[in-house]
């Protein structure tokens, strides 16, 4: 027994020595600045902010961010992380990030800790944290909770929700997608039929037919957010199946859009703009630009309120952006068509159809 | 339904479960080799992942598949070595430290991907290469013959690895040693030396898992395996430890898992019932599982350290 | 030693002293092996013999002391180095792997041509060896689909497979039944007739006496005698082991049988295999009577016993105690009638190994006053009883705390018989109670046996041992394929009366005064 705890604690040495190693080669190249996390979510606490030099002390807006996958996954948690950057460009916050917590545990730690250190404001970036959020948040009764993509406030008053209609953009790239298939038949792969995921597919879905009712678009939820092999092998069966044109939702994505670049077929991204990925054949995405609704919480809090509302990112308020890759050559005339419906959705006179 | 039974989509879906079999294929044959010598090693998922990274970052840097495939498989010696120095040398709990190798792979390749390479940029991947003659075959060459390389060697590993356990000294020594390795080590077989070997060469295979699984999807990202580790090591029970086995254990989950996923594309099944479908591999594997488990037992010496007793 | 005067030593091994913390294993230990020659190496468990055989086989360093093979000193190194230099070794818990033929077994560690093992040289090989020695044994079949006595020549085809000049033999005999023992001999005089020698350890004396041409006793690491068959007995070689007299044949005063006891009645039961382990078996133990149950290992005993104790199924038939037949028999409830089980597998069944001796010596009892009081355990109470019966029964531990695996055998078989035979049962049902157990030990537990007859108890003794059965019973019966060949009274009960009866000769006569 005893000789079992040393070698135990030998093993938790070594592995501490790696990590340790490990934290020295990332520092090498991270200096880029453009990163603003710090990577690994045990080591949370050190300060990373933009325009934080001054040690956090002063007026400084203390901003956390706990999110479920990478802050660079060009997807779901970037948006968020860029958002707050964006916020930081204005005023003087100092901002941390614990990101990779798909485990909502892990999540829940993060959330707590952040909450006992004083922040001003704790982004749940994520619809799985409500749970603990609803127990956190009555524990810290000073401290503003943000809690997305989500449409409730648990009627807490330190709780605001923020979500986002991605049916807008959706119903946008929709009937670009219908305008570009040859085939007829547009693949989706998506996460798990819920949250904005779930308003983007539908919302895409609606775009095609309204502007084609010809077009079939074949839905491919796999069931997982993290599962990059299984995206890339739904993009294959969708392309098997005669699919000219592809998009996705979530950060397992990033294999889909391999087999679109490989396939030579349009892809449509969302959450964040998704060009890099594939810079032959993204057409255009749907970028989230929560800085807008990070912009109404804050103005919140400055005037006192900590929580109660719910913001939503529209086309109209300018939280969804669509961004074109210029590099595809998209028809000028079909660009033109879709920044009309985009006006017209922005000013109500066109609907999506989705509640 | 009808649509599935026709022809183009059955032989999509044969091909993509082939495809899709190939990473855990390639971990659980290493796997199983380590199991019958008596260690286990929870770490492949980890493994897989360290060794995705090092094949996706070579090839980012290099541009070449190559490279990537023989760093990963170098990683994947070294991880082993170092999971050798634990177990065999000192003695460390087999479960505790392969969960310590998955932690560690997760959370390294993380950092390492974000300090290093930022936003996830896709690479070229391994390419087809369809095999001539073989592949104009109709229809069996689509499903058959016509994958990237990598997918030709974890199946051409398969009779190689069985013959490796079955027909050489050194697999002799293997099952002698995962089962008693008190009566290996009176005929003079080093226990802990095979073990070694068995361990690196299943760490070796699992980095190669990794590298195959990150160039076929051309893309590296946190968490890339997703679980797929985990999947070999219940690939490795699923097969009893017989290397045809855990190979028709892969293929069955790649292809129970590419019907769904055609299923769904079809839009065969939907909403809530295709949710449940998405589970159809996992219970598939727990059901075999539980039926295994009655039929076959596992190396005896399986996660117990050797030494000499004194 | 005229001898090594005739013939240059195989083997000579001089001054051998090994320590290991807190022990002198092995002080200064000398054994000299002839070609031809069966050298007996006696002594009781943890008198040094396994330390000196692993110094001989690479697996220790001694501290001291030289080792010559055919006169040139040598430094053994490893076990492939020993048996590279032609030494064998024979290991009392077999080096087989269960999951490997008898071919690989023997082909493991020998390396193939161009790293392949190809098992068809070593298929003709082994044939020719099995022949020449009487080993036969199927080379495809797996270890675990062999008997004990199989796995046997398995072991030793290993060894002189790979041309072992000189063989050791550690207790050959212990699980074997005496015709597997003899045809064990018949091996080992092929093995000496071809100058091959044999270092043979035991101590069962009469087998000592049979086949040794040497004999070499250590008592607590030393040499405490050498000695051949013709100028000992077996008394005196136990007194040179134990380091006292002790008493080997045992004048048993007959005792007045009183009333009776367990009566079984046509029982029949099934064993593992779905075969009928025990067919139509009637037996009557009295009170104040041993009745030896002798038998062949493997022919019903253990399921009869199983089934007397609750643990197995009876399909048809009666057991009675008192005259009142037990029903649904569990554990438990068979308990409760009065009856205690020492099992034949001692460290699977009567004792667990991670528990301390005084946990293990209230397995039984634990939950009754005075040990648990309003359901918790009372330390002072426990200990004290343990403590005396850990006296009373000398059983050798530093504490009554230490966990029971670190004890001998002996010492563990101690635990168990005190245990059930302080329980104040009426009926013992005791199997094999000595075997793997050293001579003081046996003695000790054979003096406990006929103190609980003259208590007065039924006792009803189950042992492959013969000189066991026939010392302590006042009848013997034979059991051969679950069913009763025949019984014996003391008066008549030899060796040779209830061996002819265990390969299942019935004399006519013998047969219709049994019944």
């Amino acid at each position: 027994m005893r000789k079992q705890s040393r070698t135990f604690t030998l093993l938790l040495a070594l592995l501490a020595a790696f990590a340790l190693l490990a934290a020295a080669c990332g520092s090498d190249g991270g200096d880029d600045g453009a990163a603003s996390d710090d990577g690994d979510g045990t080591s949370a606490t050190e300060p990373a902010g933009d325009d934080g030099d001054d040690g956090g002390g002063g007026d400084a807006l203390r901003i956390a961010v706990v999110a479920p996958s990478a802050s660079n996954d060009l997807a779901f948690t970037q948006s968020m992380v860029d958002a707050v950057n964006a916020i930081g460009e204005t005023r003087d916050i100092q901002f941390d990030v614990t990101d990779g917590t798909f485990v909502v545990e892990d999540a829940a730690a993060a959330l707590r800790g952040y909450a006992e250190d004083g922040f001003d404001l704790v982004v749940a970036h994520g619809s799985q944290y409500g749970g603990p959020l609803q127990e956190i948040a009555p524990d810290f009764p000073d401290v503003s909770f943000a809690w997305g993509t989500a449409a409730d406030t648990f009627g807490l008053p330190n709780v605001y929700a923020y979500t986002v209609r991605a049916d807008e953009g959706g119903f946008v790239m929709g009937t670009i997608a219908a305008q570009l298939s040859e085939s007829g038949v547009i693949g989706v792969v998506g996460p798990v039929e819920v949250g904005d995921a779930k308003l983007y597919v539908d919302g895409f879905a609606a775009g095609a037919t309204n502007q084609d009712p010809a077009v079939t678009v074949n839905v491919n939820y796999i069931e997982s957010f993290s599962d990059v092999a299984l995206a890339a092998e739904a993009a294959t069966a969708h392309v098997g199946n005669g699919a000219d044109v592809l998009t996705g939702s979530a950060q397992m994505v990033v294999g889909a859009t391999g087999v679109a670049t490989e396939s030579g077929v349009a892809w449509f991204g969302t959450q964040a703009n998704q060009t890099a990925l594939g810079p032959d054949v993204v057409v255009a995405s749907q970028v989230y630009h929560w800085e807008v609704v990070l912009a109404d919480i804050i103005a919140g809090i400055d005037s006192g309120t900590l929580g109660g509302e719910v913001f939503i990112a529209t086309l109209a308020n300018g939280g969804l952006v669509i961004e074109y890759n210029d590099g595809f050559g998209l028809d000028d005339a079909v660009r033109t068509a879709a920044d009309a419906t985009a006006a017209g959705i922005a000013d109500g006179s066109i609907s999506t159809g989705i509640e | 339904m009808s649509e599935f039974f026709t022809v183009s989509v059955l032989v999509a879906t044969l091909a993509g479960g082939i495809r899709l079999a190939t990473p855990f294929l390639l971990a659980a044959l290493g796997e199983t080799l380590g199991q019958r010598s008596g260690v286990l090693n929870l770490g492949v998922e980890g493994v897989m992942l360290i060794g995705a990274f090092a094949a996706y970052y070579t090839a980012l840097e290099t541009g070449s598949t190559v490279a990537g495939i023989a760093v990963a498989i170098g990683i994947g010696a070294v991880m082993g070595l170092i999971y050798a120095f634990l177990t065999v040398v000192m003695h460390a709990e087999q479960g505790i430290s392969g969960i310590g190798i998955f932690l560690f792979g997760l959370g390294f390749t993380d950092l390492l991907f974000q300090k290093q390479v930022g936003t996830p940029l896709p690479i070229p991947g391994v390419g087809k290469a369809p095999i001539p003659i073989l592949s104009d075959i109709p229809h069996l060459g689509e499903i058959f013959f016509d994958h990237n390389p990598l997918v030709y060697l974890a199946f051409l590993l398969v009779p190689i690895m069985w013959f490796v356990v079955n027909k050489t000294t050194f697999g002799l020594n293997v099952r002698a040693i995962g089962q008693t390795p008190e009566a290996a080590d009176t005929l003079g077989v080093s226990v802990n030396l095979t073990r070694t070997f068995t361990i690196v060469i299943a760490n070796c295979f699992a980095g190669l898992a990794g590298a195959a699984l990150a160039l076929e999807v051309g893309i590296f990202q946190q968490n890339l395996t997703a679980g797929q580790g985990f999947i070999a090591i219940a690939l490795v029970y699923f097969g009893a430890w017989r290397m045809p086995w855990v190979m028709s254990g892969a293929l069955l989950f790649g292809v129970v898992s590419s019907t769904v996923l055609q299923w769904k594309t079809l839009g065969i099944v939907s909403g809530p019932s295709s949710s449940l479908l998405a589970m159809a591999p996992a219970i598939l594997t727990i059901l075999v599982l539980v039926l295994v488990s009655r039929r076959v037992s596992a190396p005896a010496a399986l996660t117990r350290p050797f030494d000499r007793a004194g | 030693m005229t001898d090594t005067d005739r013939a240059v030593p195989m083997l000579q091994m001089e001054g051998i002293t090994k320590r290991f913390p807190g022990v002198l294993a092995n002080d200064s230990v000398d054994l000299t092996v002839l070609p031809g020659q069966v050298h007996t190496l006696l002594g009781e468990n943890g008198a040094g013999k396994s330390t000196l055989m692993k110094v001989l086989y690479g697996l220790y360093r001694p501290d001291e002391g030289t080792i010559r093979l055919d006169g040139e000193p040598v430094s053994i190194t490893s076990p492939s180095d020993a048996i590279n230099r032609g030494i064998g070794m024979i290991h009392q818990h077999f080096m087989l792997v269960p999951t490997l033929t008898v071919a690989e077994n023997v082909a493991l560690g020998l390396g193939g041509r161009a790293g392949l093992s190809d098992m068809r040289p070593v298929r003709q090989r082994l044939a020719e060896v099995s022949e020449r020695y009487g080993l036969h044994v199927n080379p495809d079949a797996y270890i675990w689909q062999l008997a004990v006595g199989e796995r046997q020549r398995a072991e030793i085809l290993k060894a002189l497979y790979r041309d072992a000049r000189l063989l050791v033999l550690d207790e050959p005999t212990a699980v074997l039944t005496p015709p597997e023992v003899e045809e064990l001999f018949v091996t080992l005089r092929q093995m000496t007739a071809d100058d091959k020698g044999l270092v043979f350890i035991s101590h069962k004396l009469h087998e000592v006496m049979e086949l040794s041409d040497e004999i070499t006793v250590l008592r607590d690491g030393r040499v405490s005698g050498q000695t051949r068959p013709s100028e000992s007995t077996r008394e005196s070689l136990a007194e040179l082991m134990v380091g006292r007299p002790v008493e080997l044949t045992r004048n048993v005063a007959a005792t007045e049988r009183g009333e009776q006891r367990l009566a079984i009645t046509g029982l029949n039961v099934i064993g593992d295999r779905g075969n009928t382990a025990v067919k139509n078996f009637d037996l009557a133990v009295h009170s104040g009577e041993i009745v030896g149950l002798a038998g062949v290992s493997g022919n019903g005993q253990r399921e009869l016993a199983d089934a007397i104790f609750g643990l197995r199924p009876i399909r048809s038939g009666q057991i009675a105690i008192d005259g009142e037949p037990v029903t649904a028999p569990t554990p438990r409830s068979v308990r409760q009638r009065g009856v205690a089980y020492v099992p034949e597998e001692r460290m699977v069944e009567g004792a667990i190994g991670d528990f301390t001796v005084a946990e293990n010596l209230l397995l039984v009892d634990y939950h009754q006053p005075p040990y648990t009081r309003r359901g918790l355990l009372n330390r002072s109470a426990i200990s004290s009883w343990c403590n005396r019966l850990v006296e009373n029964y000398r059983v050798k531990t530093p504490d009554i705390e230490t966990p029971t695996k670190n004890l001998s055998g002996g010492n563990i078989q101690k635990v168990v018989i005190a245990r059930e035979f302080t329980c104040d049962a009426e009926v013992l049902v005791v199997a094999q109670p000595t075997r793997g157990v050293d001579i003081g030990a046996a003695e000790y537990i054979h003096e406990r046996l006929l103190e609980q007859r003259e208590a007065g108890a039924a006792i009803l003794l189950i042992s492959e041992d013969l000189d066991e059965v026939i010392q302590l019973s006042d009848r013997v019966v034979v059991v051969l394929e679950g069913q009763i060949m025949g019984e014996v009274d003391r008066a008549d009960a030899t060796p040779r009366s209830i061996g002819l009866l265990m390969s299942g000769v019935r004399d006519g006569e013998a047969s219709a005064s049994a019944d």
